[in-house]
């Protein structure tokens, strides 16, 4: 078609384009809490301008001086991000640039491009948020655009209604195309171009460090770090203890986790009934450790089991991933060695010099009671923190100088890092090979989708000892000075000590309805975020891998891809046919044709020829029946006398309703079954 | 006044415009010729994107990579979303225009040079309200019009004045680029309604100048011999009638009267037109014609191959005319101007 090149009318051109200026702001709205407040006042003051402009009816502003504000905006994006590339500047960019379409936007074709990249603007929100919420926000900005595309190309102002629902209709007709391509759209690992990770996504993780004070900024955060599923019984929870990092290396005041040891086999699991199978869904946490259940048994593929028992993957972990593994939890590391070896066990006593004397003396007092029992040290050690006046406190002092013997001698007071700290120093004190191990331990087990979620608050710090024969021991500290932080995980504190813990960890008793209701819904917020994230966010091509193997198909084969592709849309296609043969058109027939047909049927399984005929006029077909069976006669003659009242008198809806009613009463009057005086002959009409 | 409102295309214009005739010839030579109504079923309905259609291709494929890259399940969810919308836009394009009727009405006749509207109906039975349809000829194209459920539309089609003669409908094109503009789907119709354009009228007498005795255009031969009457001029008379050489002579306005009533009938020639070339005599017989129509008389037409005997009234006067719009020419088929 012929455009002219000076629109006569720019409001018929220009038709669509208040619908534009509704859907693209809402498009962007997710925007604003990762953009700088100046682009979002550049892109509200662009818009509104617009909007301005058609409600008054003046043109557009020039294409010179849009050129020059173009130019300035994308120097203001530059000289705010250094770059006009990346995820930020490139948004930024993006969003100036649409506003500025809009400002400008002379004819149709304009229109069209400014709601294509609001399409764009949709995807690009999910850099920085891919929660539901967004998700279902998206459809609405979908939507929107799409019904502005619709009203842009309708050639007329369709009235709202219809074209939300023309526009819902698009959408949902194509959830079937997204999921199946979702699902079957060959993934592949790692990105093309660049890091595509954002540079301040850094989540409070378990850090490869232990200093006094880490576990604690933790315990305010609760935020999930772990979900986890298992296959069959769910270990009790005191038995539950994640590892993740393991530290051996000790200044004085910190202990650190070293990643370079050498990778190791699995050991074979021992007894099958210990053995505990699961899947998790770990957040991201930009470190390479994978906390899994002690101990350790199977692995995925693209992780290692490092000499210390710590499980790092290849990569750090920058998105959310899910892995299965399996645990055997009797079977402690080097279980059954005779003794430690020699290097190792040099670096699991050592401890600087000066380090901690007052523990030391202490220790030199226990071994000269107990003598070579290790065991009776431990027990010794677990005495002490049991009894007064140590305290478990998240709150506790902070610790200045030596940090073991300031909290051994001075404060007594502390949580689970500084008693692991404190009892590792103590052990190697008395020449007992200790390492401190962290991760996760308790968590809360949601009865709604069935899986354990762990919190970051849910940290924790234990301790691993060697024993000949019997290999790395856990020691638990904390289960001495604090038992029901083990057994009924961190909220189970609350009850016992009367702590100003964070109210999210109180869950126990003496909880307003208020609060109850609160962590209900909160439950239950997790379990739809999990769904979405275990459904959704964590599909990769792992996930992808093993979904095809279930069928019998290799995702990384194309005939596979094609054939689930093939049986996919046919699949559709298929339902599509049957919904459309479902609600074909259909000849309505009247009630008094339907009783006719009844009488037809009726009459034809005494005798299929009387059957009547589509083009035998009742009284005609009638007659015929009633030549041929005379015992049928009567009602058959009151049975068309009535029909053809029924069809061609005028007639009030009551004595219609009699007359369908008198119908029905005929029909009864012929009998069902076959009389004896008939042939008898097969088949029914 | 022979508007010439087409300009006249390149020669490389003309070659790929003819090359692409004959190609959607060869794609339409299995199609029926429609005459006076079509039927949009499945087998003469195509449909292609548009360059828009094009643009969201490659903003889902820079979508696509972008997940990729950044192993973003929303944004795969979102292309994957735009890739399912666009593949069904095709069939809400396509069921646009399926199942239309479309049959054409009457062509009004027209003079040569005033533009023509075609009439045409559409004929929606499928229960689907369709939108923003436009049909084109050529280059000439209706404004986006809706046709509603189980209703009809009356469509006008505009086209340019065109020089007198029997006009052939060039192939038409119904199409429709509802509801996102990224497809268009098409039929080409091949309803064939006659399109006659008269010969503008021309006076004879103000073309030779309205002087001399003996103009053979004011000769009027009657077969009846009774002689004429002059009477002054009373307000009201046909002006075809004034007496014009009275009128040069004295300055007062005659008419002529006929004298015989039912004898009185006039003959409007060929010959007679004070012209050599055809197109000038048929658009002088063609005021003759109308003159004499509006003067309530009886008149007949002698052509060179053709004579229309005396008679009167408007079915007389549109068959005269068609007469000479159909003079020496069997229908050529309209020059609809470059295609687009």
């Amino acid at each position: 078609m012929n455009r002219p090149a000076t629109p006569a009318s720019p409001h018929g051109d220009l038709l669509g384009l208040d619908l534009a200026l509704i859907a693209l702001p809402v498009a962007a709205l997710p925007h604003v809490w990762h953009q700088p407040p100046w682009i979002t006042a550049l892109v509200v003051l662009a818009i509104a301008t617009r909007a301005w402009l058609l409600g008054t009816g003046r043109p557009s502003p020039s294409l010179t001086v849009m050129s020059g504000l173009a130019v300035i905006a994308g120097g203001l994006t530059l000289v705010q991000f250094g770059t006009v590339f990346g995820q930020e500047a490139g948004t930024a960019l993006l969003l100036v640039m649409i506003a500025f379409k809009l400002l400008e936007t002379r004819n149709r074709r304009d229109i069209v491009i400014t709601l294509f990249l609001g399409y764009f603007v949709v995807v690009t929100s999910y850099f920085f948020d891919q929660s539901i919420l967004i998700a279902a926000y998206s459809l609405l900005a979908t939507g929107l655009l799409t019904a502005a595309l619709i009203q842009v190309h309708a050639g007329r102002s369709i009235p709202r209604r219809h074209l939300a629902r023309q526009a819902g209709a698009m959408l949902l007709h194509a959830l079937p195309f997204m999921l199946i391509l979702f699902v079957v759209f060959p993934r592949i690992e790692g990105p093309l171009w660049g890091d595509p990770q954002r540079e301040d996504s850094a989540r409070t993780g378990l850090s490869g460090e232990l200093d006094p004070g880490d576990i604690a900024s933790l315990l305010q955060d609760e935020s999930t770090a772990l979900r986890v599923q298992f296959d069959d019984d769910v270990p009790p929870l005191r038995a539950q203890y994640w590892r993740a990092l393991v530290m051996t290396d000790f200044d004085g005041r910190r202990w650190s986790a070293d990643e370079n040891r050498s990778v190791i086999d699995p050991p074979v699991a021992g007894d099958a009934d210990r053995v505990v199978r699961y899947t998790a869904t770990l957040e991201p946490t930009r470190a390479r450790y994978l906390p899994v259940l002690d101990y350790p048994s199977a692995l995925p593929e693209d992780v290692d089991l490092r000499a210390n028992y710590q499980v790092l993957r290849d990569r750090r972990i920058t998105r959310r991933i899910q892995y299965s593994a399996a645990a055997d939890l009797g079977t402690p590391p080097g279980a059954g060695e005779a003794a430690l070896d020699p290097q190792e066990r040099t670096r699991a006593l050592h401890l600087p010099p000066s380090a901690a004397p007052r523990a030391r003396a202490e220790v030199a007092l226990w071994r000269a009671t107990h003598g070579d029992d290790d065991r009776a040290i431990i027990q010794e050690a677990l005495r002490q923190f049991a009894g007064e006046p140590y305290r478990y406190t998240l709150q506790p002092p902070r610790l200045q100088d030596d940090t073991t013997d300031r909290f051994l001698f001075e404060t007594q007071a502390g949580y689970c890092e500084h008693y692991a700290s404190a009892f590792a120093v103590l052990m190697r004190a008395a020449g007992i090979p200790s390492r401190v191990v962290t991760g996760y331990q308790g968590g809360a087990w949601q009865t709604r989708g069935e899986y354990l979620r762990l919190r970051n608050a849910d940290a924790h710090a234990w301790n691993e000892v060697w024993l000949d024969g019997e290999g790395w021991v856990r020691v638990d500290p904390t289960a001495a000075i604090a038992p029901e932080r083990i057994e009924q995980g961190i909220t189970g504190l609350a009850t016992d000590t009367g702590e100003e813990i964070p109210g999210f960890l109180r869950r126990g008793d003496g909880l307003s309805w208020l609060q109850r209701a609160r962590f209900g819904l909160e439950d239950w917020g997790d379990f739809v975020r999990f769904r979405w994230e275990s459904w959704v966010l964590a599909f990769d091509p792992e996930r992808q891998r093993e979904l095809f193997a279930r069928l019998g198909l290799d995702a990384q084969d194309w005939r596979s891809v094609l054939i689930a592709l093939g049986v996919g849309f046919g699949g559709l296609a298929l339902l599509t046919l049957v919904w459309i043969w479902l609600r074909r058109p259909r000849p309505r027939r009247s009630p008094a044709d339907r009783l006719l047909q009844r009488l037809s049927r009726r009459i034809a399984r005494h005798d299929r020829a009387l059957a009547r005929q589509p083009h035998e006029p009742v009284d005609a077909w009638t007659r015929r029946v009633r030549q041929a069976r005379p015992d049928l006669a009567e009602p058959l003659a009151t049975f068309a006398g009535v029909y053809n009242r029924q069809r061609f008198a005028p007639l009030s809806p009551d004595q219609r309703a009699d007359e369908l009613d008198r119908l029905r009463s005929v029909l009864q009057q012929v009998p069902r079954g076959r009389p004896s005086t008939t042939k008898p002959k097969r088949g029914r009409a | 006044m022979r508007p010439d409102s087409v300009t006249q295309p390149g020669p490389s214009r003309r070659r790929s415009a003819r090359l692409r005739d004959d190609a959607i010839r060869w794609i339409t030579r299995r199609h029926a010729h429609d005459g006076e109504q079509a039927h949009l079923g499945r087998d003469r309905i195509y449909i292609l994107p548009t360059r828009a259609g094009y643009t969201l291709l490659g903003i889902i494929l820079v979508m696509l990579l972008g997940s990729i890259n950044y192993a973003n399940n929303m944004a795969f969810l979102l292309t994957f979303l735009l890739v399912g919308i666009g593949h069904n836009a095709m069939w809400y394009t396509h069921r646009n225009l399926l199942g239309l009727q479309i049959s054409t009405l009457p062509v009004p006749p027209v003079f040569a040079g005033q533009p023509i509207t075609l009439p045409l109906r559409l004929t929606e039975t499928a229960g689907r309200a369709r939108e923003a349809l436009v049909l084109c000829i050529g280059s000439h194209a209706t404004a986006p019009f809706p046709v509603p459920a189980r209703g009809t539309h009356s469509a006008r089609l505009d086209l340019p004045g065109l020089a007198r003669g029997i006009y052939r409908l060039p192939r038409q094109r119904l199409d429709t680029r509802y509801p996102l503009g990224i497809l268009e789907a098409w039929s080409w119709l091949t309803l064939n309604p006659e399109i006659v354009v008269y010969p503008t009228p021309i006076d004879p007498g103000a073309a030779t100048g309205g002087t001399g005795e003996d103009d053979p255009h004011t000769r009027d031969r009657r077969e009846g011999e009774a002689p004429d009457q002059i009477r002054p001029y009373r307000p009201g008379d046909p002006p075809g009638r004034i007496v014009w050489k009275a009128f040069a002579r004295s300055g007062k306005l005659h008419v002529r009267e006929a004298a015989g009533g039912q004898g009185d009938r006039l003959w409007l020639e060929w010959d007679a037109m004070p012209a050599t070339d055809t197109e000038t005599r048929l658009s002088m017989l063609c005021h003759q014609v109308l003159a004499a129509h509006s003067e309530a008389r009886a008149f007949g037409l002698r052509l060179p191959d053709q004579t229309l005997d005396p008679a009167q009234g408007a079915t007389h006067r549109d068959r005269c005319l068609q007469a000479l719009a159909r003079f020496r020419t069997d229908g050529v088929e309209l020059d609809p101007g470059p295609a687009t």
